[in-house]
């Protein structure tokens, strides 16, 4: 099997952007993604195309995959739209890695977009909505918030996880979006503001919880074979793992872990050949702060029911052991459906190329990206690692 | 054997608006004796109301819905104006496909109506009536308005029988009336006539039973010469059944009026069970319907009676208000979750039971019973098990103003926050894990109880469910 490379990844600024389409979004992404690979790179090289997006509002809901690669010159390239809700652009980076690895392509372009904020309140509800379990969950009033808060509400009480360690998540990643000039939420707030903020959904305040964005985000894969005609610093992917569960939380057998999420991680670190302790820094799908420390757990950073502790003692700070979400996260970054996954990898390429400004970590080597669908319905994790930085046979 | 009624039960919301909260806010209350009415939750209806007196019924008589051959339902405030509710109030009781069904309504004489016409009929019948009237919010009607629900049981071996039955119409039109396609009640207010056309009939239809039956002076002696104890009679407010020739202590010793209101179509059978949670001998029960007609009857012995007929929280005006939707905007446009009415009719059994199902390969219990069993994948069909109503939650949150989907937005105007919770009910040897809300709020470990409430209406069809309340409510 060969191996992958990412080359080149860039995103749009994730924000609230009135005047621009998912299509002008998709563009800068893609424009930015090219500009960042280190020798050149000509998008008439892409072969493969992956688009995740969930297409919030019901915009071009059928074939947005053409809409967005023709809007960039790609006409005539495959394109495939990935849906698996908020995961939809990590699966659409492991469809790139797939068609890299299996020999279908030599260069692919795994993509995502999504514009959230020119919707009534209302309906962004209704489309917070649709990637829960519909007939069930949802008819009983919840939307993701609510979900969420009830795996929150079930960890504090079988841990004894508190509404300050929830707070600990946010006043982190906001620290760190204030340093991403990307950020849509960029800038900083207090333990104290993150408590005691309106509640969303008991016990998740405001600040608790990711903002509705838009934004797109891409990157671009190349196979072994062609990886030195674009860099010289490749970012190979060591470790691919994805996994899926049930759509329902009140179908799982537990409402305290997202299963799919270790699953996933375990068959990424099997496939890089290292285990959590290898990592240097981290993005994970934190869309609510109780989820980035159902990640810590889930993805083996620190032992069961000892998240809340473990980011109280500031390990996942920029200083800590194992910085986890640099660029500010789902929370602070915000989270644009469909290119949250890819503006994972964005991040994580910039921390391994040494492109990610003020919050660059001292040459890190091997980063992970943990991207969830739903509640948990589906996750995807890859290892990225600077093959050339790791000490050691590769 | 003596066909008679088995059993009772009755059922009222858990929210009261006093009388003073009228006086505050209008500066008077035109609804005499009245001193509170009971006000349904926004996701309460005649049918949800319905649907618990019957259970609460079924549980005094120790019988199944299972058991029955006939279903009626009584009410002048259908959830929907036309549409038969009876098929889904016997989906909730898990009444037989072949069992017969009636609906009964327009007046609010439809309740006795119904429980009469079910003694002639063979086998366990259940009676129910139901109503929440609603009128303008300066109308006397309005003032009074309250809701409730009484059922019964009727078959053989009753331990409550009626000895005679009389009924009289006379042509009064104009005293209470429903405009088609109005919600609201009104009436002319023609203070001489507007009596007379109340009790005239009413002393009528006494008199009529004594025709039938009079003996004893054991007991009381209203305007006929029927004896009775307890006297169960139409309150479209609290002054009204007094003007009758009835004996007034009688009629104070089963009113629901001066606590729920006007419970209309099921103001005299509400009566009627309170006389049988009294352990009254001997009860009049005297049911009133505009236009005019009454259909009285003489109720012997006393049955078995099983009643949540307490209050839980007072209403103030402004809350009041919200609840009747009467500040309320229109709901937004937000989109509702579609689940296409023939999808919803496929999960009937589970909305309205919660029918889970037992894999017979490895006894897992699955929730909904449908697919792969969640345990061993097999691909089985699943054997229909039902779940206590009972259960403990697992995990809860509440939702907000402003955090609930699109098609709970109306709701939540008119109720506030409410609870979403994961709960986990006993289910045969397994158990099942449900998302359900919660009627007001729940904590992780909280018991929490079951019942009926409508779940959303799209496409202009009432969709109706299980929501929870804890325990104790």
């Amino acid at each position: 099997m060969r191996d992958a490379y990412v080359v080149g990844a860039g995103q749009s600024a994730f924000g609230s952007f009135p005047d621009e389409s998912y299509r002008s979004l998709f563009r800068t992404a893609v424009e930015a993604a090219v500009e960042s690979v280190p020798n050149g790179f000509a998008l008439a090289d892409v072969e493969e195309a992956y688009l995740g997006t969930l297409g919030v509002g019901g915009r071009q809901l059928g074939l947005p995959g053409p809409a967005c690669t023709e809007h960039v010159g790609l006409d005539g390239t495959p394109v495939t739209r990935v849906e698996n809700a908020c995961a939809a652009s990590g699966y659409a980076l492991r469809q790139a890695v797939m068609a890299v690895r299996a020999g279908m392509a030599d260069v692919a372009l795994a993509g995502g977009v999504e514009v959230m904020t020119d919707l009534s309140d209302e309906a962004v509800r209704y489309w917070l909505g649709v990637s829960g379990e519909t007939e069930w969950e949802r008819l009983s009033g919840t939307t993701f918030a609510g979900v969420y808060a009830q795996m929150a509400s079930a960890h504090m009480r079988e841990y004894g996880t508190t509404a300050e360690q929830l707070s600990a998540v946010a006043v982190k990643n906001h620290d760190n979006a204030a340093h991403n000039p990307k950020a849509h939420l960029d800038f900083t707030c207090t333990l104290e503001e993150a408590t005691e903020a309106p509640a969303v959904a008991e016990p998740l305040t405001l600040y608790h919880c990711c903002p509705t964005t838009d934004g797109a985000a891409a990157a671009l894969v190349v196979s072994e074979d062609v990886v030195e005609e674009y860099t010289d610093a490749p970012v190979r992917v060591a470790g691919v793992g994805a996994a899926a569960d049930r759509v329902g939380l009140f179908q799982r057998d537990t409402y305290t872990a997202i299963p799919a999420s270790r699953r996933a991680a375990e068959t990424a670190y099997d496939a890089a050949g290292l285990d959590p302790a290898a990592l240097d820094f981290a993005e994970v799908h934190d869309c609510f702060a109780v989820a980035e420390l159902l990640a810590y757990e889930d993805l083996g950073f620190c032992d069961r029911g000892a998240a809340g502790d473990y980011v109280e003692s500031g390990a996942t700070r920029p200083e800590g052991d194992l910085p986890v979400n640099t660029s500010g996260g789902l929370k602070a970054k915000g989270h644009p459906i469909g290119a949250t996954g890819a503006g994972q990898v964005v991040e994580a390429y910039d921390q391994l190329t040494g492109r990610a400004g003020d919050r660059q970590l001292d040459d890190p080597v091997v980063g992970l990206t943990h991207n969830v669908g739903g509640s948990g319905g589906a996750a995807v994790v890859h290892v990225l690692e600077r093959a050339d930085r790791r000490e050691g046979p590769a | 054997m003596t066909r008679g009624i088995r059993a009772a039960g009755a059922y009222a919301p858990a929210s009261r608006v006093p009388a003073a909260a009228f006086e505050d806010a209008w500066g008077r209350f035109d609804a005499p004796g009245v001193e509170s009415t009971a006000v349904p939750d926004a996701d309460e209806d005649a049918l949800t109301m319905a649907v618990e007196a019957a259970r609460r019924a079924l549980s005094a008589a120790d019988a199944a819905g299972s058991d029955l051959a006939s279903v009626a339902f009584a009410t002048t405030t259908p959830p929907l104006a036309e549409e038969d509710l009876t098929p889904r109030l016997g989906s909730y009781l898990d009444a037989p496909d072949d069992a017969t069904t009636r609906m009964y309504g327009g007046h609010t004489r439809a309740g006795v109506d119904a429980l009469l016409d079910a003694l002639d009929r063979n086998g366990p019948a259940l009676v129910v009536a139901a109503d929440c009237p609603v009128g303008e919010p300066d109308d006397r009607r309005e003032h009074a308005a309250g809701a409730g629900a009484a059922a019964f049981l009727v078959g053989a071996d009753a331990p409550a029988t009626v000895e005679a039955s009389a009924s009289v119409s006379a042509p009064r039109p104009g005293t209470r009336f429903r405009r088609a396609g109005s919600t609201a009640l009104e009436g002319l207010d023609v203070g001489t006539y507007g009596r007379e056309a109340f009790v005239e009939p009413v002393e009528a239809a006494v008199d009529a039973l004594e025709g039938v039956h009079a003996d004893g002076d054991d007991g009381r002696r209203g305007s006929g010469g029927v004896t009775y104890d307890a006297a169960a009679v139409q309150a479209p407010d609290g002054k009204r059944p007094y003007r009758t020739g009835l004996d007034a202590e009688a009629v104070a010793a089963v009113e629901t009026v001066s606590e729920l209101g006007d419970t209309a179509a099921a103001s005299v059978p509400l009566g009627l069970a309170r006389a049988f949670e009294a352990g009254h001998e001997r009860t009049v029960a005297v049911a009133w319907g505009s236009g005019a007609g009454v259909t009285a009857a003489l109720v012997t012995g006393s049955a078995p009676v099983e009643t949540s007929l307490s209050a839980d929280r007072t209403l103030d005006y402004p809350a009041y208000l919200r609840r009747r939707g009467d500040v309320v905007g229109t709901s937004p446009d937000g989109g509702a979750a579609h689940v296409p009415v023939p999808t919803w009719r496929r999960s009937l059994e589970q909305r309205h039971r919660h029918v889970a199902g037992r894999c017979p390969e490895c006894g897992h219990v699955a929730f909904p019973p449908a697919g792969a069993c969640p345990d061993c994948a097999a691909l089985v069909a699943f054997r229909p098990v039902e779940p206590a109503r009972t259960g403990t939650v697992e995990a809860a949150t509440t939702i907000g103003r402003g955090g609930a989907p699109p098609e709970f937005a109306d709701q939540q105007a008119k109720q506030g926050a409410f609870g979403v919770a994961i709960v986990t009910f006993d289910a045969g040897e397994g158990a099942v894990s449900l998302p359900i809300q919660v009627v007001g709020e729940a904590e992780v470990a909280d018991r929490v109880r079951a019942v009926p409430r409508r779940i959303y209406v799209e496409e202009g069809v009432p969709r109706y469910g299980l929501k929870a309340v804890p325990v104790g409510q």
